[in-house]
């Protein structure tokens, strides 16, 4: 029923030396009862306009709390972020998130769900819902646009969580395993369907999983945090074009070697990337 | 179709009229009978004769005919005057002692401590500050239902699940919409039970202000009644007001998922 999602085109690679969104070494301390836990320490990152990176962890490294501050929910301890040379103080649409859990509003309808950021954004009401009907196609869910968000799939509720941030055109998106509690199929599909709608809008995005799998069908570059505090461990490229196939060898051979280097810890900052 | 579901769905359906059904029979038993006399408990045709007369009657045909529309305006609009009181005073100050720690704080032992005086106490030093009347009997009902009103909106403002107004944060809503858009709709269950229960004790205190001689309403014809040893007419009093009051809370519940999304889909 539903058309399968794969990407055609293929961007240009993107530029690093001149990043839209710059974090230098981000600092978190926690205060807890017996004593501060350092859960981030120096992180630094360079994001591109246009890149997709995805932040490889094990659970409990802070992967998430870096992208909590990342979306100006915490505050850092030190450190610096800019978006645009602009510093991030607070929330804001520019920044978009997609959570991990169900955070639709459970009164609103798919539509509503979607166009609740328009709203004293776009004071046109005819164009407002033209946005809408866009994006409701763009994540395939047209057909589901008067449903409430406790009557769809899990799989459904992401795309109406991901199509209610993009409509406000973030220049970075950041999400927060936003696959992770779906079945493997949904899964699969979700990642299709954001691949397509990162090549039809081009947006900056930083993706954190733990699924090494996932970070190799998605990323442009992956980032590898450990924990003990959370820091960045290495930095790995991955070039080879998309859709990229999850039997192939290379594929095979490039998460077996993420998956070990998981585990025993990357000694060096650079890692060979694929391919 | 005779089979076991059919029988069982058809005994489900009794369940709920078999206990009243039991209750009239006694009672038609007890009175037609005269084991108890119908000066204590009149006979329920009696009542029903009562009932009528106080509703349709015309006011010439005995002492309280056709008294029930005027009796009945007066008490809806007492209990209306001091339930919006309480609500207008009780969402905005439970919403905020919900969300905000400064005000909970400020308010929590007030309102506890006040919480903990019975409501009957109030009505000397009502009294004595209002005299009998309109402005007693809804000071007394205002109060009433002030807690479960300010209770429950601040269980529900502050149980609001943080993503929704991390989500709302992110999309760039600001506080004061966020809380018309977020925090009220996610709170609208908790609220809506919480006018629910005052609506009803609204009631219950409206018989408590207007037992002190007030000329009308239904508590006061039924404190009237008792003097002149019209027991039948205690017995309407009771009833009418039970169907009021039951009434009177359909339609606020109607009335709320008319106006608002959330209580139409949340609840």
């Amino acid at each position: 029923m539903k058309p399968r999602l794969t990407v055609v085109s293929q961007k240009a690679a993107p530029d690093v030396r001149s990043p839209i969104l710059e974090v230098r070494s981000l600092t978190k301390v926690f205060r807890s009862a017996h004593a501060p836990v350092k859960v981030l320490a120096d992180i630094d990152i360079a994001a591109a306009a246009g890149e997709l990176i995805c932040i490889l962890g094990p659970s409990g490294c802070g992967k998430s709390t870096l992208l909590k501050i990342l979306s100006g929910f915490i505050r850092p301890s030190a450190g610096e972020m800019r978006l645009n040379n602009r510093p991030i103080t607070r929330p804001g649409p520019d920044r978009c998130v997609v959570f991990q859990e169900d955070a639709l509003f459970p009164w609103l309808t798919v539509a509503e769900n979607i166009a609740f950021g328009l709203r004293g954004k776009m004071k046109d009401r005819k164009a407002a819902r033209q946005e809408v009907d866009r994006f409701l196609s763009l994540v395939g869910l047209t057909a589901y646009r008067d449903y409430l968000p406790r009557e769809i799939s899990g799989g459904m509720k992401q795309r109406v969580a991901l199509a209610r941030v993009l409509i406000l055109q973030p220049q970075v998106l950041l999400m927060d395993e936003p696959f992770a509690s779906l079945d493997a199929l949904a899964r699969e599909e979700m990642q299709n369907l954001l691949l397509s709608l990162w090549d039809q809008l081009s947006h900056t995005i930083l993706f954190v999983t733990h699924d090494v799998v996932e970070a190799a069908t998605l990323a442009d570059r992956i980032l590898v945090m450990d924990k003990n505090p959370g820091h960045i461990c290495a930095e790995i490229p991955v070039t080879p074009d998309r859709p990229r196939r999850q039997d192939e060898p290379g594929f095979i051979r490039f998460c077996r070697t993420l998956h070990d280097g998981l585990r025993g810890g990357f000694s060096e900052r650079n890692f060979p990337g694929w391919p | 179709m005779m089979n076991g579901t059919t029988i069982k769905s058809g005994l489900s359906g009794l369940l709920p009229w078999i206990l009243p059904a039991l209750f009239f029979l006694t009672w038609i038993i007890v009175s037609g009978t005269g084991l108890a006399p119908t000066y204590l408990l009149p006979h329920p045709e009696t009542i029903g004769r009562a009932g009528v007369a106080y509703i349709f009657g015309d006011p010439d045909q005995g002492a309280y005919a056709g008294r029930f529309l005027s009796d009945a305006r007066a008490s809806l609009f007492r209990v209306l005057m001091g339930f919006s009181l309480a609500a207008l005073l009780g969402i905005p100050l439970g919403i905020l002692s919900g969300r905000t720690m400064v005000v909970r704080r400020l308010l929590s032992a007030f309102v506890n401590g006040l919480r903990a005086v019975p409501g009957i106490c109030w009505l000397p030093l009502a009294l004595v500050w209002f005299g009998i009347g309109l402005k007693t009997t809804i000071f007394l009902v205002a109060l009433a239902a002030f807690f479960p009103i300010y209770l429950n909106a601040a269980a529900g403002a502050r149980s609001v699940d943080p993503l929704l107004l991390q989500a709302g944060a992110m999309m760039g809503v600001r506080r004061l919409r966020g809380t018309f858009a977020i925090l009220l709709p996610a709170a609208m269950p908790s609220i809506m039970t919480g006018l629910r229960l005052g609506l009803g004790i609204a009631w219950a205190y409206l018989v408590l202000g207007e037992l002190t001689g007030v000329p009308d309403g239904l508590g006061a014809v039924i404190m009237d009644a008792r003097m002149l040893g019209r027991i039948d007419i205690i017995v309407v009093g009771i009833i009418l007001i039970a169907v009021m009051g039951r009434i009177s809370d359909l339609i606020l519940k109607s009335a709320l998922r008319q106006l608002f999304k959330s209580a139409r889909r949340l609840t």
